[in-house]
């Protein structure tokens, strides 16, 4: 379980999360919805302790994770902003390796891995280097590598930006699966459709504040409108164009570069 | 806590050894710097020691030596030179190059010498030809000895002092004599290990810190719970293991090439044997892990792999300053010189080379302040990667 009280985080004067507080329950799946720049990005990096809150709480299973983020950590599974993989390294290696980082040794480990390549339908590729890969085989050996000590708690920023429709399915899957097993995921996205076909809850972010959060009949109903894309505009005031709001730009830019 | 730690260590420090190894531009930038030394210094002796044989031994082909038999006589009492007959067509024989230089005596030699008057004697050479030049020389000086000798004797026939013939004495002092080029030469010698240990550690130190951040693995790669001394650890390792690979390559390189350099020829008393390899050795792979502390730490400031290998040229010149200093000006060694590293290294190198008795004790402290130095580097380098600007390159 994830809770996140009152965070608030700037860049110079830019205040790129202001205010914010939810909870991601155990066993249901919560999507963080906003457009590019909203702080998104940012949220998830403080919740995954590689920034820290200029103000607020973070609790990871009930641990601080501002004053412990190694135990914080611990109980994180994290498929960052940005996914990177040793180009020279196997899709296997990329696996072991977080593992082995991660404390877990011999048979299990082995056991772990193959559970993951088979799951995540990758056993043809698993011993080519990723230097090859496509979008969808890469995006698929990172979450692999954030899941390998199935941690309770699984964060993913922007899961299947970029990815074609096979590979976009096959996250959703995983996605379905670590719910139903009992996970906390945490999953952020600009794609209307992504969220309300995979989450419990919504939570709609924009210019750094939540500006709406439910289930997606609750949205539908504050905003009274049908259909959810139509909520989401509404409720993030985006009609005015956001992408041009000079303040969310540099925001954007400075959370994600 | 501690032993997990290590284990982590260790598992990021296999994880850099079989990416670099796997990475074929860092194999070749090691193998060719650890050529590069052993290739040059090779290379500049053999044509020292070539050029010196040439000098000291030499066959004259002289043409008309019937016409001066005593001056023909006087040239086969000088050490080092053989007269030989020369061949049908001298000029063509030097264009050809199969001749240096060839002496012509004119059948009017006898006619003019009798006479006192100058007697022609040619020297047929090819002076767009570099090699040979110093053995022209050598027979041209020949010639003017035997000309001023003969010319001090008529001085004194006549009754004259043949100190009046001479207002000048010019006296040649050649500063670079074989020996002191050959010496100079293998000053370079801990200039170069020292550069290999360096040139061995930059691939990894670059591309663990900047380069993984460039790729954008390290954000990934900072979400585990693997705490930062032992990630910054595991690198700092296999950087480490790099560079004394780099230092053992050309270690061994240099000891296999001095087997085979004809440093006798020169006259010089040098030797590169197993116990000046065991030396350096033991001077320089101490120093490895500091290199590889400092080349990670000014690394992870970088932007990219790119401004990170430009930052680390900068370091790899600065670090040359003190053996160049040492090579060109030979200042007096004293006893604070072997604990500054670098300056140490350089020094006890100098020492291990020419062969002067060092005490292991110095070792052992050079080595333990290189070894402290770089756990503080290390531990510098680990609190870098929690800050925010560091992660995201900002």
């Amino acid at each position: 379980m994830i809770q996140i009280e009152n965070l608030h985080k700037r860049f110079g004067t830019v205040h790129a999360v202001d205010g914010v507080t939810f909870t991601a329950s155990d066993g249901a799946v919560t999507g963080l919805l906003g457009p590019n720049g909203a702080g998104k990005t940012t949220t998830l990096r403080m919740l995954y302790t590689l920034m820290r809150p200029d103000e607020g709480r973070i609790l990871v299973d009930g641990l601080d994770a501002v004053t412990d983020p190694q135990g914080a950590r611990l109980r994180l599974g994290v498929l960052p902003d940005q996914s990177g993989l040793y180009p020279r390294l196997t899709a296997r290696e990329h696996i072991r390796y977080f593992g082995e980082l991660q404390g877990i040794t011999g048979a299990d480990l082995a056991n772990r891995t193959d559970h993951l390549l088979t799951m995540l339908d990758m056993t043809t590729i698993a011993d080519r280097r990723v230097a090859g890969f496509s979008h969808g085989e890469r995006t698929k050996t990172a979450l692999a590598r954030a899941i390998v000590h199935n941690p309770k708690n699984v964060l993913l920023d922007e899961p299947t930006n970029g990815l074609d429709v096979m590979s976009t399915r096959a996250v959703r899957e995983i996605i379905r699966r670590l719910k139903g097993e009992g996970h906390t995921v945490l999953f952020s996205s600009h794609v209307m459709q992504e969220v309300s076909a995979l989450c419990d809850t919504i939570i709609v972010i924009a210019r750094g504040k939540i500006v709406a959060a439910g289930s997606p009949d609750d949205l539908r109903q504050q905003t009274g409108q049908q259909n959810l894309e139509d909520a989401f505009v509404a409720l993030s005031g985006l009609e005015a164009g956001l992408a041009t709001d000079p303040r969310s730009a540099t925001a954007q830019t400075g959370a994600a570069s | 806590m501690r032993s997990s730690q290590l284990t982590q260590a260790m598992v990021v420090f296999r994880k850099e050894l079989t990416d670099w190894s796997r990475d074929r531009r860092s194999i070749m930038t090691v193998l060719i710097s650890s050529l590069l030394a052993p290739a040059i210094i090779g290379f500049m002796f053999t044509n020292l020691a070539s050029r010196q044989r040439q000098v000291e031994d030499i066959k004259v082909p002289v043409i008309g030596a019937a016409n001066a038999p005593a001056l023909v006589e006087w040239l086969k009492q000088q050490p080092g030179i053989e007269i030989v007959a020369g061949p049908t067509d001298p000029e063509e024989a030097v264009r050809t190059r199969r001749e240096d230089v060839i002496v012509v005596i004119p059948d009017d030699f006898a006619k003019q010498f009798a006479a006192s008057k100058p007697a022609q004697v040619r020297l047929i050479s090819d002076g767009s030809s570099q090699n040979n030049r110093p053995k022209v020389q050598r027979v041209r000086t020949l010639f003017q000895r035997y000309s001023s000798e003969i010319g001090s004797l008529r001085l004194i026939a006549r009754g004259l002092s043949p100190v009046v013939a001479s207002p000048l004495q010019i006296e040649d002092i050649e500063v670079s004599s074989a020996q002191q080029r050959a010496a100079m030469i293998l000053g370079f010698i801990p200039l170069f290990v020292m550069i290999a240990a360096f040139t061995g550690a930059m691939s990894i130190a670059t591309d663990s810190t900047a380069g993984e951040r460039e790729r954008g693995s390290l954000e990934a790669l900072l979400v585990n719970p693997a705490p930062r001394g032992a990630l910054a650890g595991g690198k700092w390792l296999a950087g480490t293991a790099t560079a004394m690979l780099s230092v053992l390559v050309t270690g061994g390189l240099l000891f296999v090439l001095f087997q085979y350099i004809p440093l006798q020829d020169l006259g010089i008393k040098f030797v590169l044997g197993p116990a000046q390899l065991a030396g350096t050795l033991a001077v320089v792979l101490p120093l490895c892990p500091l290199i590889a502390a400092i080349q990670m730490y000014v690394a992870t400031f970088a932007k990219s792999f790119k401004e990170a290998q430009s930052y680390l040229s900068f370091l790899m010149m600065a670090q040359m300053v003190p053996g160049m200093m040492a090579t060109m000006n030979t200042m007096p060694t004293k006893a604070w010189m072997y604990y500054v590293p670098w300056l140490g290294q350089q020094t006890l190198l100098t020492d291990v080379l020419g062969n002067k008795p060092i005490h292991g004790l110095v070792f052992a402290v050079v080595a333990v302040t290189n070894l402290l130095l770089a756990a503080v580097v290390i531990r510098a380098t680990a609190g870098l990667l929690v800050r925010e600007t560091i992660i995201f390159g900002r």
